[in-house]
Order: structure tokens, then C-alpha cells, then sequence
């Protein structure tokens, strides 16, 4: 009879197997290798699966016993295997954290921001400063007309006070007449724009392209100005003072020294611009030899950054605002000034060139 | 202005050095921009005498001359023609001396005759023009050989380059640069003896219309030369138009000789960039740095009809001026007449017939005060900015007039050995209306956060020679003096008061502010997001002209419908940008021009259009434009393509409004390709268009292969963003997904988004994403076909699906796909 013989074959292959087994798996290099030895054995063609077919064959008296000693065979299969994989991951990570070191010094991989335009960036920087202290931004048009760039700002007509702002007029305007277009010569519409819309108490910044005749070695036909203005009742020159040091300690060094000089604008009075110790000779830390030799402050120790007064009663006036009950002050500053003044740009055209060498530097 | 540091100090003494003083005036308003020293880098010239003089052995043009400098007899070879006889004197630079313009002088061979240093004329030693021969001592002069030249001939100053702001006419002169340094180191400033052997004249003013005439009185050390001094000859003067010429002086100098100007006067000239012409016209040029005031003289034989007339021109009367162009005048212009005809351009230029010439022996004085805005209507009208216009347009002193004659009159007759006649015009046509002013101390202090007293008010007002009206503690009534135009209300005194007490005295304070309850306007917040999430999208921030050329804007086949500009710089910016994209491409080109791999940038920016109303409709913008190619990571570059463009878009809107956009067929501009590119939709609202530019339109804008480019409208973007609001948080999925991947064969026709849309349509709602995973073609694929796959992501939100559920959505989908499409599923 069959029986006796299906039997041994069982129990042979079984302890064939348990002897291979272990040393058939100790030759495997790495996983798949490994993978493929356990595979001779426990896949669906392999040497533990095969004999396991056999089962039905074997004496029913004998079934269970052997097929316990099945299952205890590939549960030690299973756990020989486990532990052979994991000494191949142990030798694989070994060997990776102790042989050779990847070559970092290839390039990384991700997408690279760009980057902002120098003057955007100095007016973020300059409006985090005043939106902190509690101001709005407010905007208005590029093309204007010449009442609210000129009359309502209290410039008077036919003054040499606009000889400084050598206006562009839109085809057909030409003349004083305040329905003039233009292009804005200064941010200051803005001022006139949102007093006529709202009433004080009022705390405004607003940043934007503004346009004068000028075209030369320090001056470009398009620049950017930022205007601020606050008005309420009470508002004093001392304030100025104090908003106009704090921001510019604030923008570029908490050591700068700020001095108010008397000048004139139209729409304020008293008018002054603003002086603050020359950042290139770093003219607060005293070393008087840096700063006599400074090419930029010209060894004063100072630089002008900003033009600032008090609203002139004339321009409230002009928006209706009653000029007993309201005081307010306003200051404006260039943005490409304070751009090349931060960032060291040597020559006001490269901000309007467009050249990714330049604009990739900020 | 050029100011003089040592005429400042003639007029009103303090003691201050140079720095201290510019320190002052310029935190007062009166900006120093520069300083510059004179007269101190001449070391080693020194006066010599002539001993001999002898011609060049060997050279005929030259001259050899023996000089004592004081120490030694020294040979030099002088090329000048008027070196003087011996006992003459010369300014002569020493061997080792180094002038002004850098020359070293040494003992050199000329013509073989040995030469030991330079006999120098004022160009060399930068003290004056005159250039043509060597400087000669006048004969009367002190200084003995070997005098430093700087103290033989006095020349060490300070030259003060003052910004004035155009409010302050009465600083347009050293008298008032003077008062104001007075008012600032509290020092009385009166007028005094200023440089050189000057006579001086007061006018016995007398303000009043009906008596035109004033008495110039000798002053000071001044001596009447003659016994019979000459009298004002009939002359009348008639003021057409009061309102422009309210005021009207005239004085007579007698028996003048044209000469060339002392010394003194043509280095103080030449210090503050005049140039020395004649004794006569220096004095009218130093009366005006003295004064402020501009004056002019007129040779009495050139005017006709013994009458001076001012009257507005006649329309399109002309005169030659001085400079010699012959002018045409309109009816707005106002003109200086004689009995005939024209003989100035009021308070611009002089005309050429009457100018002060060699031969002028008797000089009639012009000191006026016109309207300021009459001069510079006719200034800017004619383009011609003079020392006279740019001070009579400003405001002169009115009140000034009899003073600054008398002083004009006084030096003429000084320089030029005339005589003044005692008696001379004074016409007022209207006079000044003197205007008060109230100041509230309380007002001052209020406004300046800072304590003011009345006290000190009234000091500050009377030293800058207001008239006190009125005095109390509550306020004080002032009138501000004739040469301060810019003193109309109580804040302009309160200025004053702030101004001269120093700004630096008031202290600081910080501002109760009152921030809006709505903040940054939304426009604003839009702009700056989307700059923010285009630069982390990997673009660069350009800032281009607002202008452009008409030629711009056709080449980029934009709007041509523009606003165009009456005053242009040039032909290349005379129209305000209709689109972004010529700035933008330009460039982008310039880029590729300089070789740059690739040149990824954006621009967020207003675009004008002309409206029916006064102002333009200005739209804001962003606009990107992609050229080069796109980075792999080593070594692997692919040049930029539309799917570039939908990329960054989709990066740019998804950061800002938390959504992807869609990318649609739909027209685009003219300027777009049109096989490349489509219409962005947003929440399915047109918010602009992507693609390549037209390969016509590239070549035009000289960009190099296909460049990439899309537009979003701002204001559509912003007005979505309104829609939108906020983000909303969802549940996050309680079941799990599953996904399934259909492969199609499909003609090409078909778009891969409309396929997917289908799809998607056709799960019921159960497929959550359908997205591309696979695209091919070519190999085994047929012509004009190709292969596509996509991954649906399953789910039901309610429940867990079972592989049955889905078996039959997914059966459904390869339906749709073959029956709408035509595909063959693989």
C-alpha cells in the first residue's frame, strides 16, 4: 500500500525542507533575492507548498499530527524568514550609515521663488511700519487733473512752486485751468481724493507711480512716492516728529539720529524735510574719519529722506474741513530714494530696466 | 544761490564760523548744499615786481622777464603781451607751486633759456575768467614782493551754495540772507558798508503817488565830488498797467566811463558765478546779489522821446533782447517803452538797442517791482529764465525800491566816475496794501504740541521786522514786512515762530491714531496677494514706464486707441500703455538678448483707456510672460510652453483664492496665438487668457522662439474674491476611496479636459477627481490618434463602496467614453 510510503515522503520533505530551508536563505544577498529562495518554498509552485498538496493522500489518522507538524514547519519557516529579512535590512541601513556619503553638493531640486521689485519691497517694508501704527492704505488715479494735483493742494497759479514738478498733460491740456488732465506729479491727489470722501479722523498712507519731466542721470520720468497724512482734532507737529523719527528708526536703524529742517511745500505750513544720520558712513556710531569721508553725505553726516508739515489751513479749506477744528500733518518721501538708499543701488535707471540680474539680487 | 561767507559777515557780523553759520540758516529753511573755500590753495604765489624785460633770445613771441618775488631775482619766460614795464607788479608762482587746475610749476628750459616758475593771469590762479594775458597789480596797490597773493589781493571767502525754496524772494540777495542770519544769532542786522570804496545814497523815500519824486541823499563816508551835481533830465514815466507794474524807480548817473571793474568786484563776480563784463553792468549784477532786487540800466542816449512807458505789448509787437534773438510778444506780456518803442522785456531781459555799451556815458537806473505772476507767464512764454525773472516772479520788496536805487546809483557813480543826480522817479501806480496778520500764541502752542509764549512770539515776529498792531497774551496783531510775500496767515507765523526758535525745540510725541473699521481696501489686499503668490510661483517683479511709443503698442497689435500725452519726452514715451505686454516682452527680450536661460516675469500694473469723461478708465493688471526654458534638475531644460503658463496661473489663483483655475477655448487677443492659447475662467467667470504670443507679433517684439504669456484682470479677480469670501473649512472623508484607471485610444480631436469632464459627469457624483496620468503617442498608436489615461478616485461620502458599486460606475464611464468619444477602451 501507498500509505506508509506517502507518509515518509510527508515527514522526509518536511525535515528536507526544515534542513534546506535555513541554509538556502543565508545565501540571499538582499530582499528580492531573498524573496525569491522564500519563494522556492512557501510560493504557489514551491517545495512546502507542493508537499502540502499531498495532504488529502495522507492516512486520516495520521492527518492531523502531520499537518500540525506543517504548520509548525512554516511558522518557523516564517520566523527564520522574518529574521533573515530583517538582518538584510539591518546590513543594507549598516552599510548606509556607515559606507560612503551621498553627494550633496548636487544641485537641489525644487521650484525657486522669484522675487519682489526692490521698490514693491521698500514699500512693504514702509508700509508694515505705518500699518502698525494704525494707518490705511488709500489709492488713486495715475492720470489726474490739475486741481487736485495743483489748486486744491494750495500751490498758487503761475508760482515757481510748480517748477519743480515739470508736468506731463494728457493731448488737448496744457494749461492751468483745473480741468487740466495730467499725470499725478506727486502722490498728494491721493490726500485731496480721500478727504473730499470721508471725514476725520483720517490715517492714510498711499504708495504709487508718480511723473515728471525729468530725465537724467539722478531722475526718471516715472518714479514712486508714498504720501502719508492724519488728521483729527489736535493733531501737532510734535506727532509728526515722533511718527516720522520712529518710522525711520524703525526702517533703518533704532541708532539714527533725526533731525526737522524748515522748508516749503504748498500744502503745509509750517513745511519742513527731514534729515537722518547717513547710513552709509554709519554717521550715528561716530567715527568721525568714515564720515568725513563719505562721498554720499558729503562728510555732513546727514542725508534728506523725507518733506513733511503740518496741513495747510488752505487745503482744508479746499475739502471743507474747518481749518479751527481740524490739524493734521503729512510727509511724503521718494520710494526709489529710500530703495537705492537700503539696498546700495548705485543708479536710479537700473530700477526700471527689467534685468533678471538685477531684479534676481532682491 | 552762490552766497558769500565774507560779504554775509560785512553785512551783519557774528561770530560764527562758516560750518556754524550754514548749520543755522539751513536748519531755518535756508538750505546749505555745499561749501566751498577760497583763496586758500595758492600757496607759493606770491607778488613779484618786473626788474627787467627783455624779448626771447630765440622765440618771438615770448618774453623774458626778471622779477623779484620778495627773496630772490628769478628768470621767467612769460608768453603773455601785457607784461608791464619794470617796477610793475605780477603774480608770480614759485617753483613748486601747485595751482588750482592741478599744474605743477617747475624750473624747465623754454627755447632753451632756463625758467624759474609763472607769471600767472586770474584763469590760472582761478580767480577770476580773463584768460588772455597775465594779472597786473593796479599800480595804486599796497602789496610789496613777495605778499602771498591770497592776502595781496584778499581773497580768502567762503562760498555758500544756498537751496531756496521759492517762498523766500527776500533771500534771493545777501541783505536778506544777512537779516535772516541776524533774526537767527539774535543779532540787529542793519545795513551797512559793504566791500569795496563804496559810496552810498539813501532815497528820502517818499511813498505816495501824488510826489514821484525822492532825494537821493549822499550816506556815510560818501562826499558830493561835485559842485554842481547833474540834475534828472525831463524824463516822465507813464505805468499803462498798475496791476503789473505797481511800482516804478528811476535814477541818473551822469558822465560815467565804461571800464573794466576793479579787482574786488569782478573776484566777488567771478565767486558767485557771474561773469565780470563792465564797471556799469557788474554794479547792476552786485546790486542784485546784494539786494536781491534786480535792476537794470539803460543808456540814456539810446531812449527816445525823453519818457519812459510800461505798457502790455501790442500782439505780436517784437524787440531783440539782449542775448541778440528777436522776440515776439503777446498781449499778456508787459514791456519797458521808451517814446517809441520797446527797450525791455519788464523784469526778464533788457532790449539790445539800449544796452550799456563802451560808449554810454549817462546811465538811467531801472528799479521796479512788477507782478510776479505777470513776469512768469512772459518768462515761460519766451523760455527765458534770467537772475531778474526768477526774482521778480518770486517777489521782490516792494518798499525796497528808493533804497536799492539810491545804492545802485551810488556804486555806478563810484565805479565809473559819474555823478548822481539828487533827484530821481519814484512812481507808485498802486501802492502795497500793507495786510495785518492775527497770531493766537495758544494757537501756535497747540499746533506745534509745544508751549509758545506771547513773549517770545512778539521777540521772534519784530526781529524778522514785523510791525507790532497789537500786543496781548491772547494775541497779537502783526504786519509782516514788504519783503515777506510768503507771511499771509496765522500759520505762516506760527512757522516763523517754530522756524526760528528751531524745530529741533519742539519735542517729540507719538499721535492718537484712529485706524478705519475697514482697513486696507480690498483692491489693494487683491494686488499685493497675487504679487506675493506670483513671486512664490518662481516669477520675478518687473516695474515698467506707464508710457510707451504708438509704434509699441502697434507692433504688439494692442490698443493704439491711447492717451497721449501734449508734452512727451520723447517720440519712445508719448502714450500711456494700452496692455502690459510691450513693457512686459520688452523685457523679456532684453533678457534674451543678454543670453539669460530663461526670464520668467510679472507685472502688476495699471493700463489706460480713454473714457468718455475727463479722466481715463485705468485698469490694473497682471501680466506674465514666460521666454527660455524651464530648469530640470541637471541638465534638463525644455523650453516654456502654454502648460507652463496654466501652471503658474493655477500656482498664482489657487494661493490667493484657495482655487485652480479652469482654462477654456474661447477668443483671446489679437496678439495671442491663435492654436495656443484660451480664455481662464475662474469659478467659470472669465478672469483673463494664456498662451503663446503670435509668432508674427514675437518677431516683431524680437523675442527669441515661443514665449508664453497670460493676463489677469485684476478688478475681475478682486470682484470674485468678494463672491467667494473666505475659505470653508469641510469634513474630512469618513470612507475610504478607491480608484480605477481607464485607458482610451481616441482621436485627437477630442480634448483630454472634455473627456475627463464627461467622465466625471458620468459617475453620478461617486467619482471625486478624474485626472491624466498617461499620454502617448506615436509607436503603435495610429496617425491623428492617441492614448489616453485617466485615474478616477471613487468615494460616497455615506458609506464604504463596495468593488461591485464600482465595477458598474466604471462600466459605465468606458461607455460614455466610447459612445461620446469614439474610444477604443485598452
Amino acid at each position: 500500500m501507498a500509505e506508509p510510503d506517502a507518509v515518509q515522503t510527508f515527514e522526509d520533505g518536511l525535515n528536507e525542507i526544515r534542513g534546506a530551508y535555513g541554509d538556502a536563505l543565508r545565501g540571499a544577498k538582499d530582499e528580492p533575492e531573498l524573496r525569491l529562495i522564500n519563494g522556492r518554498y512557501v510560493g504557489p509552485q514551491g517545495e512546502l507548498t507542493k508537499l502540502l498538496k499531498l495532504m488529502p493522500k495522507l492516512p486520516a489518522d495520521r492527518r492531523r499530527e502531520l499537518g500540525q507538524a506543517a504548520n509548525a514547519l512554516k511558522q518557523e519557516i516564517q520566523a527564520t524568514f522574518d529574521a533573515a529579512l530583517h538582518a538584510i535590512h539591518r546590513g543594507a541601513r549598516e552599510a548606509e550609515l556607515t559606507g560612503p556619503a551621498l553627494d550633496i553638493t548636487l544641485p537641489g531640486r525644487w521650484q525657486m521663488p522669484g522675487r519682489l521689485h526692490p521698490i514693491t519691497r521698500i514699500r512693504n517694508e514702509v508700509l508694515e511700519i505705518f500699518l502698525s501704527l494704525g494707518f490705511d492704505i488709500a489709492d488713486g488715479p495715475e492720470v489726474e487733473l490739475y486741481e487736485n494735483c495743483f489748486d486744491k493742494l494750495g500751490f498758487p497759479p503761475d508760482h515757481p512752486a510748480t517748477d519743480e514738478h515739470d508736468t506731463f498733460f494728457i493731448q488737448g491740456n496744457r494749461s492751468q485751468d483745473p480741468e487740466s488732465v495730467l499725470l499725478r506729479t506727486q502722490t498728494s491727489t491721493i490726500q485731496i481724493r480721500e478727504m473730499l470722501k470721508r471725514q476725520p479722523p483720517l490715517a492714510i498712507v498711499s504708495p504709487g507711480a508718480v511723473y515728471r519731466r525729468d530725465d537724467d542721470a539722478t531722475h526718471s520720468p516715472m518714479f514712486f512716492q508714498l504720501e502719508g497724512f492724519l488728521v483729527d482734532q489736535d493733531v501737532t507737529f510734535a506727532e509728526l516728529k515722533g511718527v516720522l523719527t520712529l518710522f525711520l528708526r524703525r526702517l533703518f536703524d533704532e541708532h539714527i539720529s533725526v533731525r526737522f529742517r524748515a522748508s516749503y511745500f504748498p500744502f503745509v505750513e509750517p513745511g519742513g524735510e527731514v534729515d537722518m544720520s547717513c547710513v552709509f558712513c554709519r554717521a550715528w556710531e561716530g567715527d568721525r574719519g568714515r564720515t568725513a569721508a563719505c562721498r554720499v553725505c558729503k562728510g555732513t553726516g546727514w542725508m534728506e529722506i523725507l518733506g513733511c508739515g503740518m496741513i495747510h489751513p488752505v487745503v482744508f479749506e479746499n475739502v471743507g474741513y474747518d481749518p479751527e477744528k481740524y490739524t493734521g500733518f503729512a510727509f511724503g518721501m521718494g520710494l526709489d530714494r529710500i530703495a537705492m538708499l537700503k539696498y546700495g543701488i548705485p543708479n536710479i535707471k537700473l530700477l526700471y530696466e527689467n534685468d533678471v540680474r538685477f531684479l534676481s539680487q532682491f | 544761490m552762490l552766497v558769500s561767507y565774507r560779504w554775509l559777515q560785512e553785512l551783519c557780523p557774528v561770530e560764527a564760523d562758516v560750518a556754524e553759520v550754514a548749520r543755522r540758516i539751513s536748519l531755518a529753511g535756508l538750505e546749505v548744499e555745499s561749501i566751498e573755500e577760497k583763496g586758500h590753495n595758492l600757496a607759493d604765489v606770491v607778488v613779484a615786481e618786473v626788474r627787467a624785460k627783455n624779448p626771447h633770445p630765440k622765440r618771438d613771441n615770448l618774453t623774458l622777464v626778471r622779477v623779484f618775488d620778495g627773496e630772490d631775482e628769478l628768470d621767467v619766460v612769460c608768453g603773455a603781451s601785457n607784461v608791464p614795464e619794470p617796477g610793475g607788479r605780477v603774480l608770480f608762482a614759485r617753483p613748486g607751486a601747485v595751482l588750482p587746475n592741478g599744474m605743477e610749476i617747475a624750473a624747465r628750459k623754454v627755447g632753451g633759456v632756463e625758467s624759474s616758475g609763472m607769471i600767472c593771469s586770474e584763469a590760472e590762479l582761478a580767480i577770476g575768467s580773463d584768460a588772455e594775458g597775465i594779472f597786473v597789480m593796479a599800480p595804486d596797490s599796497e602789496p610789496l614782493p613777495g605778499a602771498p597773493v591770497a592776502e595781496a589781493l584778499d581773497l580768502h571767502d567762503f562760498i555758500l551754495d544756498v537751496g531756496l525754496t521759492p517762498n523766500r524772494p527776500d533771500c534771493l540777495g545777501h541783505v536778506g540772507i544777512a537779516r535772516e542770519i541776524g533774526v537767527l544769532f539774535g543779532v540787529a542786522y542793519r545795513p551797512r558798508k559793504a566791500a569795496g570804496p563804496r559810496k552810498a545814497f539813501t532815497a528820502e523815500a517818499v511813498f505816495e503817488t501824488s510826489q514821484p519824486t525822492i532825494e537821493l541823499a549822499p550816506l556815510w563816508d560818501s562826499v558830493a565830488d561835485l559842485d554842481d551835481p547833474p540834475t534828472l533830465p525831463e524824463i516822465s514815466v507813464e505805468i499803462e498797467n498798475g496791476d503789473r507794474c505797481p511800482r516804478y524807480g528811476a535814477a541818473l548817473v551822469s558822465g560815467v566811463r565804461v571800464a573794466p571793474s576793479p579787482f574786488w568786484l569782478r573776484y566777488r563776480l567771478h565767486n558767485l558765478g557771474l561773469r565780470a563784463l563792465s564797471n556799469v553792468v557788474d554794479a547792476t549784477n552786485l546790486i542784485l546779489l546784494e539786494w536781491g532786487h534786480p535792476i537794470h540800466g539803460f543808456d540814456l542816449d539810446h531812449l527816445r522821446g525823453s519818457k519812459v512807458v510800461v505798457r502790455l505789448a501790442k500782439d505780436g509787437e517784437r524787440m531783440s533782447t539782449l542775448d541778440g534773438v528777436e522776440r515776439t510778444f503777446s498781449t499778456d506780456d508787459l514791456l519797458i517803452c521808451d517814446g517809441e518803442r520797446p527797450v525791455a522785456v519788464a523784469g526778464v531781459m533788457g532790449g539790445l538797442d539800449s544796452e550799456i555799451r563802451e560808449e554810454t556815458k549817462d546811465v538811467l537806473i531801472e528799479c521796479a517791482y512788477f507782478d510776479p505772476r505777470s513776469i512768469r507767464r512772459t518768462s515761460r512764454r519766451l523760455g527765458l529764465h534770467t537772475d531778474s525773472s526768477h526774482r521778480f516772479e518770486r517777489g521782490v520788496d516792494p518798499e525796497a525800491v528808493p533804497q536799492v536805487l539810491a545804492s545802485a546809483a551810488g556804486l555806478i557813480a563810484e565805479l565809473g566816475g559819474g555823478a548822481v543826480a539828487t533827484t530821481a522817479i519814484d512812481r507808485i501806480a498802486s501802492p502795497r496794501e500793507a495786510r495785518t496778520i492775527r497770531l493766537r500764541p495758544s494757537r501756535a502752542a497747540q499746533l506745534l504740541g509745544t508751549p509758545v509764549s506771547a513773549e517770545e512770539s512778539l521777540r521772534i515776529l519784530k526781529s524778522l521786522g514785523c510791525s507790532i498792531v497789537e500786543q496781548g497774551d491772547a494775541e497779537i496783531i502783526a504786519e509782516p514786512p514788504s519783503w515777506r510775500p510768503d507771511l499771509q496767515r496765522e500759520v505762516d507765523l506760527i512757522e516763523e515762530v517754530a522756524r526760528v526758535r528751531g524745530y529741533d525745540e519742539i519735542p517729540t510725541a507719538v499721535p492718537r491714531v484712529h485706524p478705519s473699521e475697514t482697513g486696507t481696501p480690498g483692491l489693494v489686499k487683491t494686488v499685493d496677494a497675487l504679487r506675493d503668490a506670483a513671486v512664490t510661483a518662481g516669477l520675478y517683479e518687473a516695474i515698467n514706464y506707464g508710457f510707451v511709443s504708438t509704434e509699441d503698442l502697434r507692433k504688439a497689435r494692442v490698443s493704439t486707441d491711447a492717451v497721449r500725452l501734449a508734452n512727451p519726452l520723447s517720440e519712445e514715451r508719448a502714450v500711456m500703455r494700452t496692455s502690459l505686454l510691450p513693457g512686459l516682452t520688452g523685457a523679456a527680450a532684453r533678457a534674451q538678448r543678454h543670453g539669460a536661460s530663461a526670464a520668467t516675469l510679472f507685472e502688476i500694473a495699471r493700463t489706460f483707456e480713454p473714457s468718455g469723461d475727463a479722466l481715463p478708465c485705468e485698469r490694473t493688471t497682471l501680466a506674465i510672460a514666460l521666454a527660455g526654458q524651464r530648469r530640470g534638475w541637471i541638465g534638463g531644460a525644455d523650453p516654456f510652453d502654454v502648460y507652463d503658463g496654466k501652471g503658474v496661473l493655477a500656482a498664482i489663483l489657487d494661493r490667493v483664492f484657495g482655487r485652480v483655475p479652469e482654462v477654456v477655448p474661447g477668443e483671446v487677443p489679437a496678439f495671442m496665438h491663435p492654436k495656443r492659447s484660451a480664455v481662464v475662467t475662474l469659478e467659470s467667470r472669465p478672469v483673463g487668457f494664456v498662451g503663446e504670443i503670435h509668432p508674427d507679433v514675437a518677431d516683431d517684439l524680437e523675442l527669441i522662439g515661443r514665449v508664453v504669456y497670460a493676463e489677469l484682470d485684476v478688478a475681475a479677480l478682486y470682484g470674485l474674491a468678494e463672491e467667494l469670501g473666505p475659505p470653508q473649512a469641510q469634513g474630512l472623508p469618513k470612507f475610504p476611496a478607491v480608484t480605477r484607471d481607464i485607458a482610451m485610444l481616441v482621436r485627437e480631436e477630442y480634448s483630454a479636459g472634455e473627456i475627463a469632464g464627461a467622465l466625471a459627469t458620468a459617475s453620478k457624483g461617486l467619482a471625486e477627481s478624474v485626472s491624466l496620468f498617461d499620454l502617448y503617442r506615436g509607436g503603435q498608436i495610429p496617425e491623428g490618434h492617441r492614448s489616453l489615461a485617466f485615474r478616477v478616485t471613487y468615494r460616497d461620502p455615506e458609506a464604504t463602496l463596495t468593488d461591485k458599486q464600482v465595477d458598474k460606475v466604471h462600466a459605465s464611464l468606458a461607455k460614455v467614453a466610447r459612445d461620446r468619444f469614439e474610444a477604443t477602451i485598452r
